[in-house]
């Protein structure tokens, strides 16, 4: 077979793009924020998704039938949700088939998802490339060794040759040719290569052309070859979706596609002209056509799973929503009112803080604070982004250190990468090992013993501004006018118009881990797997500044001067909240402040007491100090995989005034985002609110889903086998392999028990009818989701606190 | 149980030293089993501190894990395998502990046994250590010839005496050089170390840094036998440069940082067998124990990748350099370290240097050229603690390790100048891929370098289908996972069901029965 003149028409673009548009992006471990993998597919309803992802990927969007069976035998499932659920479906006899399921011990299983065979499926029918070992796994493997070398930009010293892109140099590269046994020999090989037209598009239309694959399964076919490379083709998503922020774009996603389907092609093309196994592959391309039959089918099959599935949510959403008409607002005079990210962690470390003093006010906010910003620390060349992944930043932060700071930093940032190639290079490292290596094992024993602090690095080189460097907004002194739009906007968007307290304290958060290549996950997903640091620290500045007050005060709110904003950062690992610029409090605020600091230190302690059972240390419960010196240990710890449970749990979304949620123990299982819709005339907060904090919730809850049902796919794997490729790209399990996306096993199972139990998000909002009607009624993404069941929508009667469950046809109680 | 480890490793820790102490005070033991000297003591020690760190670290880190119980038992057995390596005196025992130490390391490199890649590579392991336990009794049976004793410290003594070595003693040194090469992945043997990061993180640890080294230690052991033989120490140099340069070039190429590691490794071991060759067995001890702490930390602080590139990346670009910057400063480091070098012999109390250890020297030289460059913002004094600080270290520990152990036996010439051919060709292409990366020469050199010269990919090809590996097994896992079956609907036709339907043909059955086993 060669390769004939290739032409593109218009509709394989279009089904080129559309299979690239399946995959979601996944972002670098230093920005690690959630992605909802699945986000390619919100334009189905997640069941017709999870047919075609089952029959293009192989993957379940349930879990085993076994656990629901477990999740019921422990009271979590209830069987008269399972019924109404049916009915409600119209087909009640489903709900005597579940319960069978749930009833017996063996023969409730499911069977295997099918999924549409590659042509490394049927080549590893006959024999492998090398005697146990896999088709399927080399070319994975070649694929994502090309992938890695080609991104790579802090690994490897020695760069590869990357002027003809991604697609081009895989043409070229002997591991193709020199890497494998062809049957027909390496020469053979690099002619096949060299005969493919140089551009991805052509070359896929070639090859589909040649392979005769049905026309109307081009689609599926492509998308379920990106889904055999999910890992690289979501960072080639990934590099997309940046490139399309800044309003450009980027086609290496294709030119991926274009080298899992030439290795489609090479396999073929590898068998013999006549035979058995070169018939098969003639069926295998007529059997695209039906690919959208057997998606059919498989819904079909997993009507069972999904009633299982939504029971389940159910019997949660019960639990939340028979406590909420209990609530009551409380009338006292308040000391602080403190903004916290909405993050599920928060909800543990509020509720300690509101138990510690009835005259605090907490409030739920997104952790970027509404600040569109980027943060570049002076004298350095990076600049990161200090907000979700579905924004780009328009405003820039940077440090307010003198220029001879900032120049000493360069030097000694220079010195310091001299030093890591003197480490590293070729030619010195024997040297090095030689003359330094002794070094090493005192590193080994500090490393080894028990630390409070472990230095993390991020201020090397500031030398003594490293205690007096802050964050420095320049828009506050250079356009008092303009941060004040800001200022109004992020005020009103928090509710805080107007009663402000005499303390505002606005806390970000952040963790701490060491040795962990996730450990950007456990941050701030707002703030791009930041802490929140930077975003409070410049919010409090600009809301203090005398100038912006005042131009605050011409948009219509009033901030008192006996109003003093503080920023703080709450460590989610050990439960801590540090202050920041406490230097400049004005006098008249300093005992405030200080009597804030004694509360937080025992809202510190009972929310430490609180976490002590699940990070294992329950017997420390009792004893404040043993626990806090466990806790920070543990989080100094280098060989500790489970620093701590991030959002694990994560189950509802609660859109209402704190007061409706005070007097509830959500264990650490909701977000919750403060909001008055009475105060909301124009529906512009809720509108916020459902288009920009309830995607970002839904992503974090379907990763988590997600990298639980399916770990293999969405999950990264075992963190004792992880291996950081590209100093920042992402994870190898083990030695290679695809990239691995999602999140490890360590921060959802605790080797027992899983500890995430994937439910998809309930939302509760406390709004009338026809406000959410009305917004979702106006955005295409909040009608996906909400439609689609890749979430729950539920409202909270702002009159009673009775909760109804929003249906395609109507609202129902 | 972990508790129990640590205890034992802590214990093993401070026998160590005092073992070192009473050494110190009693002189050198030995008797046909066992012998206690300078190297049994530093080698415990570090076997011990090794051990301690890396049984420490898994404690937490492997907690939850099925097989944690089963992982402790066997990495204690390594470490006291290993130890028993290091202080045995009779060659008997010697080879019956470094199997015990492959097998039992075998065991944890099939942790993931529901790997097939782990399965594969430790198989792949496997085989080479087989035949290096051959090439072992082998080498046995013709010091036994030559020397009709199986003590190790007769044999060295033996040889010490004589002028010149018998055959059975020039074929027993090519056994165990043979041995030393094949359990230290040497090129071309080398790709089951590269691949094994399919095994926890502490278990490379103890690898690269408690056993992988055992080569050079048991070379160390017959000095004096090696001294006298030459072919024997061609091929270590020969293997040994080789595998320093490839492999030292491959780890900048690669991409993930625990493979990066592996091949340092690799070129470090071959580095240490070249010293081993020329007759630098103090700096080979030397070498072995700091890059026995170096490897350790660099693995097990592997996690910290992310944040140091993030620190890295801090750092604004600097310009490419030109020829005559590196030119400079390669002639500028060449004149300090040998100044350094002059002046040191200068000094009382210090032996006169020999001309191996001033090649040695050259090749310091190389290394630090890159630090006296003056490109970005890199202050002088960088450059001026490189230039004297880091000769100045490595002559103190090349005093300190030949306390230790004693220089070997000139070097022939011919061995010097390939050695020093191989550094200055590592460092020309080293720079060449710095001042002009484009070159299309060099482009073309890279993928080779990046597969290894595709030596293991023949290798594994040949070994494995003369013994395939065994298939993986399953393992309850948690989040295990979860099977499909592949499948190619076709129309089906046959007149027993209804017409629309489809007809599944399951490609790969064998799937099936693996399915969710949690």
């Amino acid at each position: 077979m060669t390769i004939t003149e290739p032409t593109v028409s218009g509709e394989l673009l279009a089904a080129i793009a559309n299979s690239c548009d399946r995959i979601a992006p996944t972002w670098p471990l230093d920005q690690f924020i959630a992605v909802n993998p699945y986000w390619g597919w919100r334009s189905s309803p997640i069941e017709a998704a999870a047919g075609r992802l089952g029959v293009l990927a192989g993957t379940p969007l349930t879990m085993q039938r076994s656990w629901f069976r477990e999740e019921w035998l422990a009271g979590r499932l209830s069987p008269d949700h399972l019924t109404s659920t049916a009915v409600e479906l119209g087909d009640a006899s489903l709900a005597a088939r579940a319960l069978d399921v749930l009833r017996s011990e063996v023969a409730g299983e499911q069977p295997p998802v099918r999924r549409m065979a590659l042509v490394t499926d049927l080549r590893d029918q006959g024999t492998g490339p090398i005697r146990g070992r896999t088709w399927t796994d080399l070319v994975v493997h070649q694929i994502s060794q090309h992938c890695a070398s080609h991104f790579d930009e802090w690994q490897a010293s020695w760069a590869p040759d990357r002027s003809s892109g991604l697609f081009g140099t895989w043409r070229r590269d002997p591991s193709v040719t020199h890497g494998f046994s062809w049957a027909r020999g390496s020469a053979w090989a690099r002619t096949q290569l060299h005969s493919l037209p140089e551009a991805a598009p052509e070359a896929i239309a070639a090859i589909l052309d040649d392979l005769a694959v049905e026309r109307a399964g081009h689609e599926a076919y492509m998308t379920a070859l990106l889904c055999s490379v999910n890992g690289w083709a979501a960072w080639c998503a990934y590099r997309r979706w940046q490139a399309r922020l800044a309003e450009s774009d980027d086609d290496v996603i294709v030119e991926l596609l274009a080298i899992r389907l030439a290795w489609e092609w090479l396999l073929v093309t590898d068998l013999p002209d006549e035979g058995n196994e070169r018939d098969a592959t003639r069926d295998w391309a007529a059997s695209w056509a039906l690919v959208a039959d057997l998606a059919e089918q498989t819904v079909e099959e997993q009507r069972i799973d999904w009633l299982l599935q939504t029971a389940l949510e159910r019997t949660f959403q019960d639990t939340l929503a028979t406590g909420l008409p209990e609530a009551s607002v409380a009338v006292t005079t308040l000391d602080v009112q403190a903004a916290f990210c909405i993050d599920v962690r928060s909800e543990v470390f509020r509720r300690a803080f509101e138990s510690t003093t009835g005259a605090v006010q907490t409030r739920g906010f997104a952790g970027f604070f509404g600040l569109p910003i980027d943060y570049r620390p002076a004298g350095t060349a990076l600049s990161r982004p200090q907000l979700p992944g579905l924004l780009a930043p328009t405003l820039h932060v940077t440090d307010a250190v003198s220029n001879d700071v900032a120049e000493a930093r360069v030097g000694r940032l220079h010195d310091h990468q001299r030093w890591e190639d003197f480490r590293h290079d070729p030619s010195s490292v024997f040297s090095f090992v030689e003359s330094m290596g002794l070094v090493y094992s005192a590193e080994l024993l500090k490393d080894s013993l028990p630390r409070r602090r472990a230095s993390d690095g991020r201020r090397i080189g500031l030398g003594r501004a490293r205690r007096t460097g802050r964050p420095h907004f320049g828009l506050i002194d250079d356009d008092p006018a303009a941060a004040a739009v800001i200022g109004h906007r992020v005020l009103t968007a928090m509710g805080l118009r107007d009663g402000l307290a005499p303390l505002v304290m606005l806390c970000g958060h952040g963790s701490s881990s060491v040795n962990n290549p996730h450990a950007a996950g456990l941050d701030c997903g707002a703030c791009g797997g930041q802490t929140g640091e930077v975003n409070v620290r410049v919010l409090a500045d600009l809301l203090n500044a005398r100038a912006v007050r005042c131009e605050i005060s011409t948009l219509g709110i009033d901030i008192p001067d006996s109003t003093w904003f503080i920023a703080a950062v709450h460590d989610t690992t050990t439960d801590t909240v540090e202050l920041f610029d406490i230097e400049p409090v004005p006098e008249g605020h300093r005992g405030n402040v200080q009597a804030l600091v004694s509360v937080l230190r025992s809202a510190s302690q009972r929310a430490r007491a609180e976490r002590a059972t699940s990070l294992g240390v329950a017997s420390l419960a009792g004893d404040p100090s043993a626990l806090e010196r466990s806790i920070v240990e543990r989080a100094n710890d280098w060989s500790q995989v489970r620093p701590e449970w991030g959002l694990a749990g994560n189950a509802a979304f609660v859109v209402a005034p704190r007061w409706r949620t005070r007097h509830l123990d959500l264990q650490g299982r909701a977000f919750l985002h403060d909001y008055d819709w009475r105060l909301d005339t124009d529906l512009s907060v809720l509108t916020l609110i459902m288009t920009a904090p309830m995607v970002v919730t839904n992503w974090i809850n379907l990763q988590y889903y997600a990298s639980t049902v399916d770990h293999h796919r969405y999950g990264s794997g075992n963190k004792v086998l992880h291996n950081v490729v590209g100093g920042h790209i992402g994870v190898f399990e083990g030695n290679g392999g695809d990239l691995r996306i999602g999140l490890p096993m360590q921060s959802l199972h605790d080797g027992t028990t899983l500890v995430h139990r994937p439910l998809r998000l309930s939302v509760f909002i406390e709004a009338p009818r026809e406000s959410i009607d009305a917004v979702i009624a106006a955005h295409q993404v909040v009608q996906d989701l909400v439609y689609g069941q890749w979430l729950h929508l539920l409202r909270i009667d702002p009159a009673t606190g009775a909760v109804e469950r929003h249906t395609p046809y109507e609202w129902q109680r | 149980m972990w508790r129990t480890a640590r205890a034992a490793t802590l214990v093993a820790a401070v026998l160590s030293i005092g073992l070192g102490a009473a050494r110190v005070f009693a002189g050198a033991a030995a008797d046909d089993l066992v012998r206690i000297d300078s190297v049994t003591a530093v080698m415990l020690l570090l076997v011990a501190f090794v051990g301690w760190v890396v049984v420490r670290f898994s404690g937490t880190y492997l907690a939850g894990d099925p097989h944690e119980a089963r992982y402790a038992r066997l990495m204690l057995a390594t470490l006291a395998s290993v130890s028993v390596v290091v202080v045995a005196n009779n060659l008997v025992l010697l080879i019956a502990a470094w199997t015990a130490t492959s097998l039992a390391l075998h065991g944890l490199l099939v942790h993931f046994g529901d790997r097939a890649v782990a399965v594969a590579v430790a198989h792949k392991k496997f085989l080479l250590a087989r035949c290096a336990d051959v090439c072992m009794v082998a080498g046995a049976v013709a010091f036994w010839s030559a020397f009709d004793t199986l003590r190790i410290d007769e044999i060295g003594r033996v040889a010490l005496g004589s002028a010149s070595l018998s055959l059975g003693g020039q074929i027993g040194t090519v056994f165990v050089a043979m041995a030393v090469v094949l359990k230290s992945a040497q090129l071309p043997f080398h790709g089951w170390l590269i691949q094994v990061m399919e095994a926890p993180t502490p278990v490379s640890a103890l690898l690269h840094a408690g056993v992988i080294n055992l080569g050079g230690f048991v070379l160390l052991r017959f000095a004096p036998v090696v001294d006298q033989a030459v072919p024997t120490r061609t091929l270590l140099v020969v293997v040994g440069v080789s595998t320093a340069v490839i492999a030292s070039l491959a780890m900048t190429t690669r991409v993930s940082v625990k493979v990066a590691l592996a091949w340092s490794t690799c070129a470090q071991m071959g580095f240490m067998l070249l010293q081993c060759g020329l007759g630098l067995w103090e700096m080979a001890l030397l070498h072995l124990v700091a890059h026995s702490g170096y490897k350790a930390h660099a693995f097990l602080s592997a996690g910290g990748t992310v944040r140091r590139t993030q620190i890295r990346r801090l750092a604004p670009p600097v310009a490419s350099p030109r020829v005559r910057d590196i030119a400079f400063s390669a002639g500028a480091a060449m004149l300090a370290t040998f100044a350094v070098g002059l002046g040191w012999q200068a000094l009382p109390g210090t032996a006169e240097l020999s001309g191996t250890v001033w090649v040695m020297l050259g090749v310091v030289a190389l290394a630090l050229a890159p630090l006296a460059e003056q490109t970005g913002h890199a202050r002088v004094t960088m450059s001026m603690a490189g230039a004297l600080l880091v000769p100045v270290a490595y002559l103190t520990l090349h005093e300190l390790a030949g306390r230790v152990v004693a220089h070997g036996a000139q070097t022939p010439i011919a061995l010097l100048v390939f050695a020093a051919a191989g550094f200055v060709g590592l460092f020309v292409v080293q720079s060449a891929c710095r001042v002009c990366p484009d070159a299309r020469a060099l482009r073309r050199l890279r993928p080779w370098i990046y597969s290894g010269l595709f030596l293991d990919d023949t290798f594994t090809r040949v070994a494995f289908a003369v013994t395939p590996p065994p298939a993986a097994g399953a393992r309850p896992a948690p989040l295990a996972q979860r099977g499909s079956i592949a499948v190619m609907p076709t129309q089906r036709t046959a007149p027993d069901g209804p017409s629309a339907a489809l007809r599944f043909d399951a490609l790969v059955p064998s799937l099936a029965s693996q399915l969710d086993a949690s």
